[in-house]
């Protein structure tokens, strides 16, 4: 199936609203998305699948005496299909209470522009070019060593458009590309296996190097063998992007959110203009980063994306919002509504959370940590308390650092902290920024951390 | 339907050089709440279908998924996954097989009690409010709460090459439940999720009141519960925390893919791993429990599979390619979440089989130690490193409950820490969990208090 027109997309939209507001909605809003995947799959080592996905469907969301109903669909090929679609989100707003908050779908606002989002050369990619990346992936992991063994990876490309409407005027489209190449390896010697070491490529653009993400993937999982114990102890600790991203996700991600904020989960309340972090700390959120992975024209609601300024040289500055929280502070959204395709009612989310960089090298933080670890991966990250902040996660495999240079890898080793306690203690920010799922990041060296070892 | 199952997987075969090929159409309904304190955020109904296509051509999976029942669409799907599984499967040392499995033909139909289709919208958001009610009600210290409700419906048809033919309802109930307390500056969560794939009587069997008093009473709790010690005791673990460590710890281990990628089984079949009392089991059986079902995802009766019996590696979780690579019988573990996704091997309710101590018998030995009543999370790597968060936790000082601690988690190693079980209770319940790998969730149970 072709991805769906332009025309086509907006078309449906504006009519599904048109027929919600006939059928007696007072406001209504509806998403269509058209999502096309194909994925090239390594297991034990070796090319041995390949899918392809497509998905389409909208999502309706209207408003009836105040209460909100919300129906979907990937049934979207007729008229009568609309009007049962809204009927259904109709019905649910009819069960549903009024809710006094409630102030209206956003209003139309001028869109910004993207950059580098949609690449005619990932659409084009043949399965075959997708093959011979994966192989390209594969013999250079397999170059590496001997006891290396590529677990599970693949390579990827996607394509993604989405068309919005409501009854307050707004109408948007966009479409994006993404393609990825990733490969999860482990090493064995004697009887011992690693801890699964990964690494990956994820551009917008046709920008990948097989070679780099297997020989990388590869050389860490090597030198996760022979693993000896650490002491328990409080210490330095070079965070790599993986471990940020896990600990920020279910922690400060979260108390940024305007929706923790207004209902007394985040600990970062009534704090702007506060000293929240260290001063070597700046982090926006970032919706119309250039070839960010989560950059986009407008939100899941037609809001437009926007950079909002969180932390500034350690200052709280701003929540995030969608236009139902910013309505209840008398604010405007900042673009953050987010929606997991046609399927689900828009909420919170951050788009590129971009932490600044500094200029220290790789090699300038190994030796400003002297004595310390290198963290990689962590374990347990999503069992950390939401609201506190607490966490206590295993890093499997992190990697001692002696006399400002590794010196051999540990396991079993936990980390247990505070994440605004964290933030406070990272002194050093690095110069060695990339983009990790919602994160745009450095290395970043923390003091003063809980090391649980032997 | 199966007519066009049938085209479907013959033109696999007949036209495109498929081995064997299998279509599995699904038709699904949900209703969904949100609710954040005593607001609906959006009361949520979605119908979607789609058919999932899998073929194997020279020994590599080809994958379709299409959100139509189209049959032009299909046909045009089913040639490119064998086109493409072909250029696959052009460097494969290992070409896939498939263990041998009947051919069923069967009609799985569910009979709820009170079937979520027939209780009205405004009756669900009645009940989720009564939980949130009862929470916000509790204790002053309690600042917000949340219900995330999900009924769906799963009317699914599978077909394969070799005859089976198989139509399979399946009833989905679910919600999570959360709250947040605060004072002094100390913020705690608590979470607690219940299922079941019975019906709506669900909310019979375990009252709302009860639901929220229980979420309620943990969050307040914790408020004055101090940080544990780091370092390594003796613990006792509550049937919901040994249950996701089962899970965690030692069920992933034991799924034949992961057991192949160098896991620590693959090598330790019918050898003592763990000590005597250690006895897991992965069922499908058990009627009523989140991962109760008749057929898995490639057709197979699902079982009661034996995983260690007494300290020993009896089995693993196997899928169709993986009991033909271990020279077994398919277990019943290959479960897709929807048309969108392949199945996979995933467990079904794994559980530590009970034995005979009371909970003061298990606390009675222990001098200096915790007591981890209830769960947030865990997560296992391949080399047996496990980690489970804790979010109800106590002291045990010289055999008796004490303070509350928060934040905890355990680590350890699998293989290490199932040689250290010291005494096993009797208590034995079931909860239900959503559990990911990769990208997809399924339902999965673990035994609780």
């Amino acid at each position: 199936m072709a991805v769906l027109e332009k025309n086509t997309m907006l078309n449906l939209a504006e009519n599904t609203v048109k027929a919600a507001l006939r059928l007696g909605a007072a406001e209504a809003e509806a998403y269509v998305y058209d999502g096309q995947a194909v994925n090239i799959g390594v297991e034990l080592g070796q090319i041995s699948k390949t899918n392809r996905i497509i998905d389409r469907g909208i999502g309706v969301r209207l408003a009836a005496n105040k209460a909100i109903g919300f129906a979907y669909t990937n049934i979207v090929n007729d008229q009568n299909a609309i009007e049962t679609v809204v009927a259904r989100a109709l019905g649910a707003a009819k069960a549903s209470k009024p809710d006094s908050d409630w102030n209206g779908l956003p209003q139309k606002k001028p869109y910004g522009a993207t950059v580098g989002t949609f690449d005619e050369k990932i659409v084009a990619l043949s399965p075959e070019d997708l093959v011979k990346v994966t192989s390209a992936m594969l013999d250079a992991a397999g170059g590496v060593d001997k006891r290396v063994f590529p677990i599970e990876g693949g390579v990827g490309s996607g394509c993604v458009s989405a068309a919005i409407a409501n009854s307050s005027g707004v109408t948007g489209y966009d479409r994006g590309t993404i393609v990825e190449c990733s490969l999860a390896a482990l090493a064995k010697e004697g009887g011992a296996v690693t801890p699964i070491c990964f690494e990956f490529n994820a551009s917008r653009n046709y920008r990948l190097d097989p070679e780099w993400v297997g020989r990388e993937a590869a050389k860490l999982a090597v030198s996760a063998l022979r693993p000896k114990p650490v002491e328990s102890k409080t210490a330095k600790v070079i965070l790599t992007q993986f471990a940020l991203q896990d600990l920020f996700a279910y922690t400060l991600m979260g108390a940024i959110k305007a929706d923790s904020v207004q209902r007394n989960q985040s600990p970062f309340k009534g704090k702007i203009g506060e000293q929240v972090a260290s001063e070597n700390l700046t982090i926006y959120d970032d919706g119309l980063y250039p070839a960010g992975l989560r950059t986009s024209v407008f939100d899941g609601e037609g809001v437009p994306r926007q950079k909002t300024p969180i932390i500034e040289k350690g200052v709280l500055r701003n929540f995030i919002y969608d236009s139902y929280t910013a309505n209840k502070e008398s604010k405007e959204s900042t673009g953050n509504a987010s929606r997991a395709g046609y399927l689900s009612t828009p909420g919170i989310e951050t788009t590129n959370f971009h932490i600044a960089s500094g200029n220290k090298t790789t090699e300038q933080m190994f030796s400003e940590v002297g004595d310390g670890l290198i963290i990689y991966y962590l374990q347990g990250a999503h069992s950390s308390n939401p609201v506190s902040g607490e966490f206590s996660v295993v890093a499997t495999p992190c990697w001692r650092i002696k006399d400002g240079e590794i010196a051999h890898s540990c396991r079993g080793v936990m980390l247990a902290g505070n994440i605004f306690d964290l933030l406070k203690n990272i002194t050093v920010v690095g110069g060695n920024e990339r983009q990790m799922g919602s994160m745009i990041a450095p290395w970043v060296i923390v003091e003063n951390m809980r090391v649980i070892g032997k | 339907m199966k007519d066009l199952l049938t085209k479907i997987t013959g033109a696999a075969t007949d036209n495109f050089g498929a081995q064997y090929a299998e279509a599995r159409a699904q038709q699904i309904a949900k209703t969904m709440l949100t609710l954040k304190e005593e607001r609906v955020e959006a009361a949520k109904q979605g119908i979607e279908n789609g058919v999932a296509i899998r073929v194997l051509v020279n020994g590599a999976w080809g994958f379709a998924s299409v959100g139509s029942l189209d049959a032009a669409i299909l046909e045009g799907a089913v040639s490119d996954a064998c086109r493409m599984a072909k250029l696959a499967g052009t460097r494969l040392k290992i070409p896939i097989k498939l263990a041998p499995a009947k051919a069923v033909e069967a009609h799985v139909v569910v009979k709820p009690k009170k079937d979520p289709a027939e209780v009205s919208v405004e009756d669900k958001i009645k009940t989720a409010l009564t939980i949130n009610k009862t929470i916000l009600g509790f204790d002053g210290q309690i600042k917000s709460c949340g219900i995330d409700y999900a009924d769906l419906m799963i009317n699914s048809f599978f077909v394969n090459s070799e005859g089976a033919g198989i139509e399979q309802d399946k009833l989905y109930v679910w919600a999570r439940v959360t709250a947040s307390a605060q004072s002094n500056g100390a913020f705690t969560f608590s979470r607690e999720e219940i299922g079941s794939t019975k019906g709506y009587e669900l909310f019979d069997e375990q009252a709302p009141e009860e639901i929220g008093r229980t979420v309620a009473k943990r969050a307040v709790e914790q408020i004055s519960a101090k940080s544990p010690k780091g370092g390594k005791f003796p613990v006792v673990l509550g049937p919901n925390v040994v249950g996701v460590f089962v899970h965690e710890a030692f069920g992933h281990l034991a799924e034949a893919d992961l057991a192949l990628s160098g896991g620590l089984l693959a090598s330790n079949m019918g050898k003592k791993i763990g000590s005597n009392l250690v006895t897991f089991y992965d069922d499908g059986t058990m009627e009523g429990s989140f991962g109760a079902f008749k057929y898995d995802d490639e057709g197979v009766a699902s079982q009661k599979t034996l995983l260690i019996k007494d300290g020993v590696v009896t089995g693993l979780m196997h899928n169709r390619d993986t009991a033909h690579k271990f020279n077994t019988a398919p277990t019943g573990n290959a479960r897709a979440e929807d048309f969108r996704v392949e199945p996979i091997i995933r467990m079904r309710c794994t559980y530590m089989a009970p034995r005979d101590r009371t909970l003061e018998e298990l606390l009675e030995g222990v001098k200096s130690g915790y007591y981890f009543k209830s769960f947030r999370g865990g997560q296992a790597s391949l080399d047996g490193t496990f980690q489970v968060g804790i979010q109800e936790g106590y002291e045990i000082k010289n055999g008796e409950i004490g303070a509350p601690v928060r934040n905890a988690s355990i680590s350890g190693n699998t293989l290490e820490t199932l040689h250290k079980v010291d005494s096993v209770g009797k208590d034995f319940h079931l909860d239900r969990v959503v559990v990911g790998r990769g990208r997809q969730l399924l339902s999965v149970m673990v035994d609780r208090t």
